[in-house]
């Protein structure tokens, strides 16, 4: 209807490279990561044997794995409750036309800067921070607040504290950036409707902006999920790679990679892992997305 | 009364300048503190806390390289893995998102929901499989392994489309093709100039994603030579290094400086762009 000339079979060709490459470096691996779990597979040999379900059972009797799922929730909840909760603080006190705060933008891009840098540098920045020697220790000694230096990292505490804290501040910013943007597409004659009819800002809020923000929320709750479920680079480079300590921030992708890194390489069971968190993620963002969605 | 209003707004207004103030230190705190380290000596480090650099920068560099530790090549390897990863996803992204956009053909819808989708699928999940597969391929160690896969970029098509969407001309479009141009013509010569700022946009998000990235080159890439920068931070982290404070900091800030560059020029193509993708559902 748009057109004069009608080319509209041209689009096969438009997106036939993504439809390609898509099935060669998208489904394929999929697939072959699938395969690869119902086999014993490792690097070292060339032939594998099918082990059916028994690296599934295997992984469901091991607390290990267990430990892991369950680290990885709590990482993830633990950085995304605070991550939302002063995205969304920070979005109505940056909208408030009774505040007028100034710089709104120059305070986001600043809060944004974080997400930008490397998370293995900023674990390995914050490693150096927390060490033994480092600077919050002789911060701490030095005005008195602990009688002697401490070994952060060899704490759960501290250690799951801080994969939380680092995952907070890497993406806090960002958050108040998508929020922000879904407050001010509001119209703001429903708010003049409000105050008219006498609502306090607290009932505006829960009527009016938590509704309409829905949408919003559920984009950032499913990506980050999305995200948390693949927690690699920071629990990885903060301790020795194997989750220390006791095991405390060892996640889903830490533990598929120690199988894979194994002195065998054992793929076929990596590939499990992989297979099982790829599921457990899928099945809750898609819930989250269909739960939760307008109904028309 | 309006006295008691404007009070209390501006009791309020403290505390939120003083919330953002405390958020503001907790950001570029951390940040300046690498900075100013990569310039200072181990013995000044250890001696305390400073927030103004130093002069040890070019001997931090000479303990790194004498540490095996070539920040330069890795700074390479880096670059041009992003710069390749980057043209690769942001050209196909485009052509696929034009396509989407532009075409009524049959399968239009299906493909759109199907972009969208991909992108909630944790990919990462999968490297088992793309390692062995890249492996039979004998792609392994290759930086193609790291690039090819940029063809097809979810994310980046479904920014694509929401930004063409809200731009395309029609009607510039069936000129050109009363003109006689040919479609891919249409699509290079009209479509992509006016597109620029979108491109550049979704490059710098292409640019930044592949240049932080380090589990799948840290799967797939094995020799030392072709070691990312990532992969040379994950080697600071071993125990020869350990005592090198001034050093490490300095590897650290090479990694982030090029970031800061291209976040201090382009700030407002980037706040923007990340609220594109996800209001306009």
């Amino acid at each position: 209807m748009r057109f004069k000339i009608k080319k509209d079979h041209y689009g096969y060709f438009f997106i036939a490279p993504f439809v390609i490459g898509f099935l060669v470096f998208g489904l394929y691996p999929i697939y072959n990561t699938f395969q690869l779990s119902f086999t014993d597979t490792t690097l070292m040999s060339r032939t594998a044997e099918f082990v059916g379900m028994k690296n599934y059972t295997r992984l469901f009797a091991d607390d290990f794995f267990m430990k892991a799922v369950k680290n990885t929730w709590l990482l993830w909840i633990l950085n995304f409750i605070p991550q939302i909760g002063i995205a969304m603080l920070l979005s109505v006190w940056f909208t408030s036309t009774r505040l007028r705060i100034k710089g709104v933008g120059a305070w986001r891009a600043i809060f944004y800067l974080p997400n930008l840098l490397m998370p293995a540098a900023v674990a390995r920045l914050y490693f150096g921070f927390f060490d033994f020697y480092g600077p919050v220790n002789q911060l701490l000694v030095q005005t008195g607040v602990i009688p002697e230096a401490m070994h952060f990292l060899q704490e759960v505490v501290f250690a799951r504290g801080l994969v939380v804290f680092i995952q907070w501040w890497m993406w806090f910013g960002q958050t108040i950036i998508i929020v922000m943007a879904g407050m001010t597409a509001i119209p703001i004659h429903l708010y003049e409707a409000a105050m008219v009819d006498g609502a306090t800002s607290l009932q505006m809020f829960m009527r009016i902006t938590l509704p309409l923000l829905k949408p919003i929320l559920i984009y950032i709750f499913v990506t980050s999920l999305v995200g948390g479920m693949q927690m690699f680079d920071i629990p990885y480079m903060l301790t020795d790679g194997r989750g220390s300590p006791l095991s405390s921030i060892m996640t889903n992708s830490l533990q598929m990679y120690m199988k894979f890194a194994s002195s065998k390489g054992h793929i076929g069971a990596a590939s499990s892992v992989g297979v099982l968190v790829f599921i457990m993620t899928t099945i809750f963002a898609l819930g989250i997305f269909y739960f939760l969605r307008e109904r028309n | 009364m309006k006295s008691f209003y404007t009070l209390r707004t501006n009791i309020m207004r403290v505390f939120v300048y003083l919330t953002l103030f405390i958020l503001l230190v907790l950001t570029v705190v951390p940040i300046w503190l690498l900075l100013v380290n990569a310039t200072r000596s181990t013995p000044e480090i250890q001696q305390g806390l400073s927030m103004i650099p130093s002069t040890h920068l070019i001997e931090n560099y000479q303990i790194l390289k004498s540490k095996g530790i070539d920040m330069f090549r890795g700074f390479t390897n880096s670059g041009f893995v992003a710069l390749a990863s980057t043209i690769t996803s942001v050209y196909f992204s485009l052509l696929t998102a034009y396509g989407i956009v532009i075409y009524d053909f049959k399968g239009k819808k299906l493909m759109s929901n199907f972009v969208v989708l991909l992108v909630l699928i944790p990919m990462q999940l999968s490297i088992v499989g793309f390692y062995q597969y890249m492996s039979k391929l004998g792609l392994t160690d290759t930086y193609a392994s790291l690039i090819l896969p940029m063809i097809a970029n979810a994310g980046g098509v479904f920014f694509g489309k929401q930004y063409l969407e809200s731009m395309i001309i029609y009607d510039l479009i069936d000129a050109a093709r009363i003109d006689g141009a040919s479609e891919l013509g249409i699509f290079h010569r009209i479509m992509f100039p006016i597109a620029v700022p979108g491109a550049v946009t979704m490059g710098i998000f292409a640019f930044v994603a592949s240049w932080n990235s380090f589990f799948g080159p840290f799967v797939l890439i094995s020799s030392f030579e072709k070691y990312t920068l990532p992969m040379l931070v994950k080697t600071l982290r071993g125990d020869v290094y350990r005592t090198e404070y001034g050093a490490i900091y300095l590897g650290l800030a090479i990694t982030i400086v090029p970031i800061l560059i291209v976040y201090a020029i382009f700030s407002r193509f980037i706040v923007n762009g990340i609220s594109m993708g996800a209001v306009k559902e």
